[in-house]
C-alpha cells in the first residue's frame, strides 16, 4: 500500500504546485473584472461595461482569468515531469478551457487538472526512452511536446471531453441554482472545511472547489469560503481581548497578530491557539466558520478574488452581509470559547497558594 | 549539527514563513547551525548554495509543492539525510521534527 500512498502524495503535490502558480492570475483576473464590472450598468444581459477605459480593464481581467487554467495544468505537469511538461500542459489546459471538437465541449477546471496529470505521466514516460545521442537533443523541443500534445490531445478530444463536459455543466447548474436550504448546507460545509485544518489540505480542497466554481462564473461558494477563512484568527484574537483570564501573556500577543491576520484572511493565525488547546478551539472555530459560511450563502454574498478577510471588501458583492456574516461567525466562536475555556490558574510569585481551579485541565503536582 | 531546510507552500505567504521561523527557532534552542531557504509566492529567498547543502548534516524539505533546484539535494537524498514533511506539520510540531532529524 506504500506505493499507492506515494502516488497519492505526488498527485497532491502536483495540484498544490499548479494552484500555487495559478493564484496570481486568478487575483489579477478577479480584481480587474470586479473593478470594471462595478462601473457597469445592469442590463438584462448582465453587467455591461461601456466606459472605454473600464472596458480595457475588463479585457485585462478576462485575460487574467483565461490564463489561470493553462497555468494550473502547465504547472501540474511541471511538478510531475519537470520543465518539458510545461508547454504541453499549458497548451492542453487552454484546450480544456475552450470549446473544442465537434460537440464544442468545454471541461474547465476539472478537465485542466486531468490533462495536467495526463501530460505529467506521458512526459515522465518519454523521459525514460532510450534514444541515440543525436535524437536526444531534439527530444525536449520537438519530440516530447509534439508526441505528448498529440496523444493527450486526441484522447482528450475524443474520449474525455464529452463526459467531463457534461459533469461540469451539471455541477455548475446545480450549484448555480442553489437557493435557500441547500445553499445554506453548502455554506455550512465550506465553512467547516475551511476551519478544520486552518490552511491545511482540507482547507485547500475547499479553496480548490471554490476556485473551480469561480472559473465557471459562480462566486457565492468563494464568498462563503472567504468569510470562513477570516473567522478562526479573528475569533481567537477577540477571545484573547475579551476573556483575558483564559490566556497567557504570550497568547495575548499572538492574539494581536492573529487579529491582523484575520483582517487579511490568513486562517493560519489560529494555528498556535489550536495547537495549545485543540479540543476547545477546533470545535469553536469550525462552528463559527460554518455559521459564517452559511450566512454568506444565504444572503448571496460573492467574493471575486481568491483571498479573504476584510481587506477584499472592495471586490465583494454583498458587502454588508459579508461583513455581518464574518462578525456573527466570529462572535459565535468567541461565545463557544467563552463557555468552554477555563480560566487559567492564578499564580503569584513564590509562596504557597490555594489553587482555584474549575477544570480538569490543570494538573496540580502534589 | 548543521541543518539546512527549504520551506514552500501553495499560497506562499503564510505557512512558508511560519515554517521557516519554527525551524529556525527550534534549531537555535538546540544550538544547531541552521539556514532556511523559502520558496514563497515571491520566489526564492535566502537561497542555499550547493556547498551549504553538502556541508549540512540534515536536510529538511518542508514543502507542499514542487520546488526549484531539487537536484541540489540529490546526494543527500541518496544518503538518507533528507526529511520531507508538510509545512503545516512543522509549524505544529517542530520539536518532533528536530528529534527525527537528530536520529538520522
Amino acid at each position: 500500500m506504500k506505493k499507492e500512498n506515494k502516488v497519492f502524495k505526488d498527485l497532491q503535490k502536483a495540484f498544490n504546485t499548479g494552484v500555487s502558480y495559478m493564484l496570481p492570475a486568478v487575483v489579477v483576473g478577479g480584481i480587474f473584472l470586479a473593478t470594471a464590472l462595478a462601473t457597469g450598468t445592469a442590463t438584462d444581459a448582465g453587467m455591461e461595461v461601456t466606459n472605454p477605459f473600464m472596458k480595457n480593464l475588463l479585457d485585462l481581467g478576462i485575460a487574467g482569468f483565461s490564463m489561470m487554467i493553462p497555468l494550473l495544468s502547465g504547472y501540474i505537469a511541471y511538478s510531475m515531469a519537470g520543465k518539458p511538461g510545461i508547454a504541453p500542459g499549458m497548451i492542453l489546459g487552454y484546450v480544456a478551457n475552450n470549446p473544442i471538437g465537434e460537440s464544442q465541449v468545454k471541461t474547465g477546471f476539472l478537465g485542466a487538472m486531468i490533462v495536467g496529470i495526463a501530460v505529467g505521466y506521458v512526459v515522465k514516460w518519454c523521459k525514460t526512452w532510450k534514444v541515440p545521442a543525436t535524437i536526444r537533443t531534439i527530444m525536449p523541443i520537438l519530440i516530447v511536446p509534439v508526441f505528448t500534445t498529440f496523444v493527450v490531445g486526441l484522447v482528450y478530444i475524443y474520449i474525455i471531453a464529452v463526459p467531463i463536459g457534461a459533469g461540469m455543466n451539471w455541477l455548475v447548474s446545480v450549484l448555480g441554482e442553489m437557493q435557500g436550504g441547500s445553499a445554506i448546507v453548502l455554506g455550512l460545509i465550506i465553512g467547516a472545511m475551511t476551519a478544520i485544518d486552518m490552511g491545511g489540505p482540507i482547507n485547500k480542497t475547499a479553496t480548490a472547489f471554490t476556485l473551480a466554481l469561480m472559473a465557471e462564473g459562480i462566486y457565492a461558494p468563494n464568498g462563503a469560503h472567504r468569510i470562513a477563512v477570516a473567522i478562526p484568527p479573528l475569533a481567537m484574537a477577540i477571545s484573547t481581548f475579551i476573556d483575558r483570564k483564559k490566556y497567557t501573556s504570550e497568547d495575548k500577543d499572538l492574539g494581536i497578530s492573529a487579529f491582523f491576520m484575520g483582517l487579511i484572511g490568513i486562517t493560519e493565525g489560529a494555528i498556535p491557539f489550536a495547537v495549545k488547546d485543540i479540543k476547545r478551539v477546533l470545535p469553536a472555530i469550525i462552528i463559527g466558520s460554518a455559521v459564517g459560511g452559511a450566512l454568506g450563502m444565504a444572503n448571496g454574498v460573492e467574493a471575486l478574488v481568491p483571498h479573504g478577510g476584510l481587506i477584499i471588501l472592495p471586490v465583494v458583492n454583498g458587502k454588508l452581509w459579508y461583513f455581518l456574516a464574518m462578525m456573527i461567525g466570529t462572535l459565535v466562536s468567541v461565545a463557544i470559547l467563552h463557555f468552554t475555556k477555563p480560566n487559567l490558574v492564578e499564580e503569584t510569585q513564590g509562596k504557597n497558594n490555594e489553587f482555584k481551579t474549575n477544570s480538569e485541565d490543570t494538573e496540580i503536582v502534589k | 549539527m548543521k541543518v539546512v531546510a527549504v520551506t514552500a507552500c501553495p499560497t506562499g505567504v503564510a505557512h512558508t514563513y511560519m515554517a521557516q521561523e519554527a525551524i529556525e527557532k527550534e534549531c537555535r534552542k538546540r544550538g544547531y547551525e541552521v539556514k532556511v531557504e523559502t520558496q514563497g509566492s515571491m520566489g526564492i529567498e535566502n537561497e542555499l548554495e550547493q556547498e551549504e547543502v553538502d556541508a549540512a548534516d540534515v536536510v529538511i524539505l518542508a514543502v507542499a509543492i514542487s520546488i526549484e533546484g531539487e537536484d541540489r539535494f540529490e546526494e543527500k537524498m541518496d544518503a538518507g539525510k533528507v526529511i520531507q514533511i508538510d509545512p503545516g506539520e512543522v509549524i505544529k510540531h517542530p520539536a518532533d521534527l528536530l528529534d527525527k532529524a537528530e536520529k538520522l
